[in-house]
């Protein structure tokens, strides 16, 4: 039996072209980041039509006629920017949107100084949320408008709709946790152990930069590390630096939360999970999602580390609409807005799913869990009983 | 007479009672003259409270119970009995300085237990195993002896003061012992990775599997690393590390921000207690003024 044999020869010569790539790549890289480079975010033009304290409502301007009757509302996360639904052209929802003839809003949550730490969920949702649906509805003569939430502005939109019922016409929730009883995501792991009266006392707002290092955290390996080998290894591309110089933007330019909010937001909801049991009181009313009867759509990722379909999926089993439609998308929390995959279905395919409910409403129906273009096919009507035990992702 | 001289000079009061007599007339002789001073100068229609006159009042009336006091004092019965307490003197500074002694070594044995026990306490850990226990060590010696001295009770008109900066040091030093643990856990996946890459590359050297293409390497460590990250993050021992972390960040802050309060406060600038006080009035105040709007009260 021979000795296996280690391709030193080969190694070394691998490295040896390595290391030539690498300083040709240095050379043509440091020509790139000299010049000028478009890395600018959030360029869709808009107009800000609202404005209350810290928070703006903008109103982005329509690139083809209107073709919903019912304005749509996106009510971002407190955490992050709602720039993220428009980080680069081609790659935003955004454009998609006002492409498929959707009057768009969008409120910019703005940066929280010290003075908003007494801001509890109730202000946000009851106040600013409800200050902003009431100024929609005024100028447009209307008496409910379409809601979308993203994340954490999810839940807001979810509670929201639970308490002010007679202003949505149709609910679309991504990557919305509302149930915070599950050990698959980290967060939820973490979070049962935080002490966030200590923290919210200590604080006033919750730094941005303590949040954002709990989620390079999240995978240190891979956003610590491997991100920026991988920046590295295509320097030398400049449409690659320029796509990886927005996300940074985005992603580093995090407003501190509101302490009160905060504090509410991890006691009642991670810590007790009571949002989905109907029990969270916001504003001296209790939450009750029954309450919630329009249409429903509920997207998630299924590799969403943040927030994962667990936390997401018993939602549409709770309120109380018959029209109901669970969207489980192969990719990750953001990946959604910004994977190019995604682009091409999500933005597109909730503007399908507000057209088909923008006329005269339809028999109410009640769908099963989908995962994008293919199982979109699978939707059959079930028993709302029967669809809260049976719903699977395929 | 000169019989008599000598025989009071043997006596110990005399001195005593020549100095008293010699201060006496030197400070009636400065008062007469500042008084003389002080008619020159105040004006003739001064009034009542004029603060020069009122001066010179307080000076006589200090001078006249000098007066009395010296000629009590010179007298041969005080002069005798503070002699003879004066004969006691070294006696009565023995034992003071005898209880204060005591009790000062007293304190210092107890001081030296404390330390002694710092020994013992480890004892509990294993430092063969260093990597692991030091830090829960150095923790536990910290909690059980050293904190103690930050809790001495202060005294006097710093106390307060002194209190605060003594929290700030503790707190900051249970701070740094829990980063540290934090970071010894971050950093066991690092190790752990690569121990686990020698062996997979054992394993494909022994098959004769190594890869050609160096990036190859490193892809197998990301990967290995990634793993060994997710199952520390899902360990209660990581949670358990992280929320200590968080609580001794937060206890360190705000005992700091105490010292720093009491610092702004030497200055003319609001400190943020104050701010956040005036805040909250505003949030109460717009809190109920959108309130009265929505019932359509106008302002």
């Amino acid at each position: 039996m021979s000795q296996p044999k280690i391709p030193v020869d080969l190694i070394l010569s691998k490295l040896a072209e390595d290391a030539e790539r690498v300083h040709a790549r240095t050379h043509k890289a440091a020509d790139i980041l000299l010049e000028p480079l478009d890395t600018e975010i959030a360029t869709t033009p808009y107009d800000v039509v609202y404005e209350e304290d810290r928070v703006k409502l903008k109103h982005y301007i329509p690139t083809t006629k209107s073709r919903l009757k019912t304005p749509l509302l996106v009510v971002y996360a407190l955490i992050n920017r709602e720039t993220m639904l428009d980080l680069q052209p081609g790659k935003s929802v955004v454009q998609t949107f006002l492409n498929e003839g959707i009057d768009l809003y969008m409120i910019d949550w703005g940066y929280p100084t010290r003075k908003d730490k007494f801001l509890t969920i109730d202000d946000h949702v009851n106040g600013y949320m409800d200050n902003v649906v009431n100024y929609i509805c005024k100028k447009h003569g209307i008496p409910k408008i379409n809601l979308m939430g993203i994340c954490m502005g999810g839940t807001f939109s979810v509670i929201y709709s639970a308490l002010h019922p007679q202003k949505i016409k149709n609910l679309i929730t991504t990557v919305t946790p509302t149930n915070f009883d599950t050990d698959k995501g980290l967060l939820h792991i973490w979070m049962k152990d935080i002490d966030a009266d200590k923290i919210t006392d200590t604080y006033g707002n919750i730094p941005a930069d303590v949040m954002n290092f709990g989620f390079l955290l999240l995978n240190p390996a891979r956003l610590m590390l491997d991100k920026y080998i991988g920046f590295f290894e295509n320097m030398d591309n400049k449409a690659f630096i320029e796509n990886f110089i927005r996300m940074e933007k985005w992603i580093f330019d995090s407003p501190d939360v509101p302490g009160e909010t905060f504090r509410q937001f991890i006691k009642d909801c991670y810590q007790k999970n009571l949002l989905i049991q109907s029990k969270m009181e916001v504003g001296g009313n209790r939450v009750d999602l029954k309450k919630i009867t329009i249409p429903v759509l509920n997207y998630y990722g299924k590799y969403d580390h943040l927030v994962p379909p667990e936390a997401c999926e018993r939602l549409t089993g709770a309120v109380g609409s018959k029209d109901t439609e669970d969207v489980c998308l192969d990719t990750g929390h953001i990946g959604i807005y910004v994977s190019s995959k995604c682009q091409k279905e999500f933005a597109p395919r909730v503007s399908k799913w507000l057209k088909k409910r923008d006329t005269v409403s339809r028999k109410p129906r009640k769908k099963k869990a989908t995962t994008g273009k293919t199982a979109a096919r699978k939707i059959a009507a079930k028993p709302r009983s029967s669809s809260r035990s049976t719903k699977k992702k395929t | 007479m000169g019989n008599d001289n000598q025989k009071d000079k043997g006596k110990p009061e005399d001195p005593m009672s020549a100095w008293m007599k010699t201060a006496g007339t030197f400070w009636e002789g400065m008062f007469q003259t500042w008084t003389q001073a002080m008619d020159g100068m105040t004006a003739p229609n001064a009034p009542k409270g004029d603060k020069t006159s009122q001066a010179k009042t307080s000076f006589d009336t200090a001078m006249k119970a000098f007066r009395n006091f010296s000629k009590v004092a010179s007298g041969p019965d005080s002069m005798e009995s503070l002699f003879k307490g004066a004969g006691a003197m070294p006696q009565i500074l023995a034992k003071m300085a005898q209880t204060g002694l005591g009790g000062f070594l007293q304190f210092q044995q107890k001081w030296l237990e404390r330390a002694g026990q710092l020994g013992k306490s480890t004892e509990a850990y294993k430092f063969e195993d260093l990597d692991e226990n030091a830090f829960r060590a150095w923790a536990g010696i910290y909690e059980t002896e050293f904190k103690r001295f930050f809790n001495i009770p202060q005294l006097g008109l710093t106390r307060f003061y002194q209190e605060k900066m003594n929290q700030a040091v503790d707190k900051f030093n249970i701070f740094q012992t829990t980063q540290a643990e934090f970071q010894r856990l971050l950093y066991l996946p690092i190790t752990r990775s690569f121990g686990v890459l020698q062996e997979k590359l054992g394993e494909m050297t022994k098959d004769g599997d190594l890869p050609e293409d160096p990036k190859t390497y490193y892809q197998m460590w990301v990967k290995i690393l990634e793993g060994h990250y997710m199952t520390l993050f899902q360990s209660p021992e990581y949670t358990h590390t992280l929320g200590q972390t968080m609580d001794a960040m937060s206890e360190f802050s705000h005992a700091k921000n105490e010292v720093i309060q009491d610092i702004l406060g030497m200055f003319p600038i609001p400190t943020e207690k104050e701010i956040d006080e005036l805040y909250k009035e505003i949030y109460l105040l717009k809190k109920r003024i959108n309130a009265l709007e929505k019932l359509g009260v106008k302002p």
